[in-house]
């Protein structure tokens, strides 16, 4: 898993990179100072933040024999990774609204590249994360095998990371950004 | 000073930082820590052990509130205006703690292997310069040309 976690460092970093050597050349709108919504955005960064919270604490519980509490919280990170998920959708459906779609500017392409891109991974992660709450409501996952969930965790924490790294270079760094000088050149 | 150093950082030849994995690697006297004595090891020990080779339930809320807390710091120097150029690296550095302490801690990095930190760092390390080079190419590339 660590393997595949190096290369997908790599991968997101490719699209990370993009977005940062495009940054500031949308030559129409919407500009992100125009359409992200960083207090929305907060929340479901936070919640993604307690997700992992709630793994590391099922893998503790199910290491020590401890099944209830173990799928309970194996239970929370399905429920905090589908509110983040539903987080990602109403703000995709509400950009698009406001005309912003991956074909709109530069800005729209590796927006919705990276971010979806992270999405199909936490999308993913939720599906692993309900089959092990099964598993471990039926018995078959316990502290013997645990293993299965830890590689699991990693996955999902690892996803948690990466939207680190999105927040803060997409969100909170790009959040001001307008267009590019002599932009209003084009538009006469 | 180099005294004070050694006083604060290791006990006997071993970092106060490294976590006992065994009973056996367990300083002796048992949980001592270099500044306030076996009460606060105790807490130290409460928080961090819970009994197993990885970290208790209380240490992991602790590292989650961290991690809201420094979400929320963020959040807050977003809303200030006169960071000017400090605001950029402010921010990466506040991404970067809460990087390592999800890798370190949840990820369980920080317990495991040395192995699985040497991949994965590298892995960041080739990532990262490649980037670089990328972001760099980028910014002077046509100067060169």
């Amino acid at each position: 898993m660590w393997t595949f976690l190096g290369s997908d460092v790599m991968f997101f970093g490719a699209f990370i990179a993009t977005y940062l050597v495009y940054r500031g050349r949308s030559l129409n709108g919407p500009y992100p100072s125009e359409i992200l919504n960083i207090p929305v955005t907060s929340v479901s960064t936070f919640v993604l933040l307690m997700s992992s919270l709630a793994m590391v604490l099922g893998l503790y519980y199910l290491r020590e024999g401890q099944k209830n509490k173990a799928t309970l919280w194996i239970l929370v990170v399905v429920l905090l990774g589908t509110v983040f998920m539903g987080f990602q959708f109403v703000e995709f459906r509400e950009f698009a609204h406001e005309g912003l779609t991956p074909r709109t500017n530069i800005f729209g392409t590796t927006f919705f590249i990276l971010t979806g891109i992270h999405g199909a991974h936490v999308t993913i992660g939720v599906i692993w994360m309900a089959f092990l709450a099964y598993s471990s409501h039926r018995g078959k996952l316990r502290a013997d095998n645990s293993l299965d969930l830890e590689i699991a965790g990693l996955y999902w924490h690892f996803v948690d990371i990466v939207w680190i790294v999105i927040f803060t270079v997409i969100y909170l760094i790009s959040a001001n950004d307008g267009p590019p000088p002599g932009a209003e050149l084009l538009h006469g | 000073m180099a005294n004070l150093w050694q006083k604060l950082t290791y006990h006997r030849g071993n970092g106060w930082w490294n976590l006992p994995h065994t009973a056996s690697q367990e300083p002796d006297p048992p949980f001592e820590g270099p500044i306030g004595g076996a009460w606060l090891s105790n807490i130290w020990r409460t928080i961090t052990h819970g009994g197993v080779s990885h970290a208790g339930p209380g240490f992991y809320w602790l590292v989650g509130l961290f991690l809201g807390v420094i979400t929320l710091l963020e959040v807050w120097l977003f809303t200030l205006k006169g960071l000017g150029g400090l605001y950029i690296p402010i921010l990466l550095g506040l991404s970067a703690l809460k990087f390592v302490g999800v890798v370190a801690f949840f990820m369980h990095l920080r317990f495991d292997g040395r192995l699985f930190t040497y991949i994965f760092t590298a892995s960041m390390g080739i990532g990262i310069g490649m980037f670089t080079l990328v972001l760099l190419l980028q910014q002077f590339g046509n100067q060169v040309r």
